[in-house]
């Protein structure tokens, strides 16, 4: 609630700094202006073709970002040879703002969909390249042991170690994921395109219409908010065992950390034993007093 | 009845001899101690008992049989906690079961009793974060012994707790194996603790290329008292005997140790 009061003292002081000739509306377009240009664009369905192709170029470039960068990131933790090779590469692509590649891909593969999906590809990718690579790489081997003792073979370790060690890393790096992804389209349209919100904020910034500029600015916003609690929220749902709370629990708790078993726990233990042996063959298990130490 | 042995067992990392030679009988049933210098190759020669770290040489015999990794009938538990996080305390202890085929709802009742008889009844909807470590170390002795394994290692299973917890939880797990008859091999470093729980405590030399150097009877009847022992001369005395060996070791190893 503080952000939301936050947020709107800080509009309502804009909209009177504005109001008041403060600062000039042509470079500072007060609120109420940004959300009539918002209503006109929504009203009159202009938008919608240039919010889908956004949207779509986004969500191309995440997906196939996810799948390259998680499988790569993956072979990498699992084939030093190759973590070799990749992690110069990728370690670079890092390292360079990554977003100067535009125009090369507009080059490549023209200024339709697939240079604005190649760069929010390439953004997404390395990211989640290093999430996954990090994520394998930091398996708490401890685990790993406890697995394998237990009798667990390679899909054992898949699925109750490595996949869920992962995730961790992996949903942490998604929410900056979606970010770039929409870096990478919206950077791609500005460059060269004929459609799109980055082509608009283009056509904004060329005829200096700040309003129309704040508008799309505003829009870009809200939406990769959106995807970014979307994702939140699936973090929490995975992740509830880190939110989880102690419920009540009967009975009394023994300084040693659990509950007085009691006799009659006892004698049923004793009974069990004596109905269940230890499970290895060949060796002759005789239940004992349990009154001992 | 002997269940486990080992005879000229010897482990290296690379060039690096840990163990050598390595040769020890644990009888059916038994508790036996393991202590040695620290850095000597005691949880070496607890991994490579469990599978973990291949042998280089030697023999490893379970009930007459071969040990092979991740064998049926050889459970672990760790110094340290090694429950998954993202798993109930019921999940974790059925873990083993469902890896070794048991139906999810039997295994998770299975758990349920487990937890009941190792005194966390109620407990078994808690994570792991959720849970004291005294606790945490309840469900991993729950999770190995609901597998039913005829060999338990105990790695420092008492180290990092209180002294009251430790106490009451020395006491809970002698009286759980011996109840099943499970055959135990425990490393520790805390010789009061290798007399007051084992049969017999053997002592480990100075690495690199550790051995066996003695084995100790306890000639201590169960159930045992440790003020009781304390009281007693010939407790003070088998301390006396294996502090002098040890010591020996330790000085081995390069390490001034205090008289």
């Amino acid at each position: 609630m503080r952000r939301v009061g936050a947020l709107l003292v800080f509009l309502a002081a804009w909209e009177a700094a504005s109001r008041l000739g403060w600062v000039s509306p042509l470079v500072a377009p007060p609120p109420s202006r940004v959300a009539v240009v918002l209503a006109d664009l929504f009203g009159s369905g202009r938008i919608w073709a240039h919010v889908t192709a956004t949207l779509v170029e986004a969500f191309a470039g995440l997906v196939l970002g996810i799948g390259v960068g998680g499988l790569l990131g993956l072979a990498a933790a699992l084939l030093p040879p190759l973590a070799e090779l990749l992690q110069p590469v990728m370690g670079l692509l890092n390292a360079v703002p990554r977003v100067i590649l535009a125009p090369l891909f507009v080059i490549w593969l023209g200024i339709g969909l697939a240079s604005k999906v190649a760069l929010s590809f390439l953004l997404v990718a390395v990211t989640v390249f290093f999430a996954v690579f990090s994520g394998v790489r930091e398996i708490d081997r401890r685990l790993v042991d406890r697995v394998r003792t237990l009798g667990g073979g390679p899909g054992h370790l898949v699925r109750e170690v490595y996949l869920p060690s992962v995730m961790a890393w992996l949903l942490g790096s998604l929410k900056v994921a979606v970010g770039f992804a929409f870096t990478g389209a919206v950077v791609g349209e500005f460059v060269a395109s004929s459609r799109g919100l980055g082509y608009l904020l283009s056509f904004a910034q060329s005829t200096y219409n700040a309003a129309l500029t704040l508008a799309l600015i505003s829009l870009v916003v809200a939406v990769t908010l959106t995807i970014f609690v979307l994702f939140e929220r699936l973090e929490r749902r995975v992740f509830r065992w880190k939110f989880a709370q102690p419920v009540p629990t009967p009975g009394r708790q023994r300084p040693g950390g659990g509950h007085q078993a009691g006799a009659a726990a006892r004698a049923r233990s004793r009974e069990w034993w004596a109905a269940h042996p230890p499970g290895h063959a060949g060796e002759a298990h005789t239940p004992r007093s349990s009154s001992e130490a | 009845m002997i269940a486990l042995q080992i005879r000229d067992l010897c482990v290296r990392y690379g060039a690096h001899r840990i163990l050598q030679g390595v040769s020890l009988e644990v009888p059916a049933g038994s508790v036996v101690g393991l202590v040695g210098p620290s850095g000597c190759g005691k949880t070496t020669l607890l991994r490579a008992i469990a599978g973990l770290v291949p042998p280089d040489a030697g023999e490893l015999r379970l009930n007459g049989r071969p040990v092979e990794p991740g064998a049926a009938g050889v459970g672990i538990l760790f110094q340290e906690d090694a429950l998954l996080p993202w798993r109930t305390a019921r999940e974790n202890v059925a873990l083993g079961l469902r890896i070794r085929g048991v139906r999810a709802s039997v295994a998770l009742q299975e758990a349920d009793r487990w937890l009941e008889r190792v005194g966390l009844a109620g407990f078994g909807g808690y994570y792991p974060h959720l849970l004291s470590g005294g606790m945490k170390k309840r469900v991993a002795l729950a999770q190995v012994l609901a597998t039913r394994p005829g060999l338990l290692l105990l790695d420092e299973p008492f180290a990092n707790l209180d002294a009251i917890v430790r106490r009451l939880l020395q006491a809970d797990v002698l009286s759980l194996v011996r109840e099943a008859g499970v055959t135990v091999l425990m490393v520790t470093h805390d010789l009061e603790e290798a007399v007051l729980l084992c049969e017999r405590v053997a002592v480990m030399s100075a690495g690199p290329s550790a051995r066996i150097a003695r084995t100790y009877p306890v000639p201590f009847p169960y159930p045992r008292d440790l003020v009781g022992l304390r009281a007693a001369p010939a407790f003070g005395h088998l301390l006396g005997e294996i502090w002098t060996d040890l010591r020996r070791e330790v000085a081995r190893m390069g390490w001034e140790v205090p008289a």
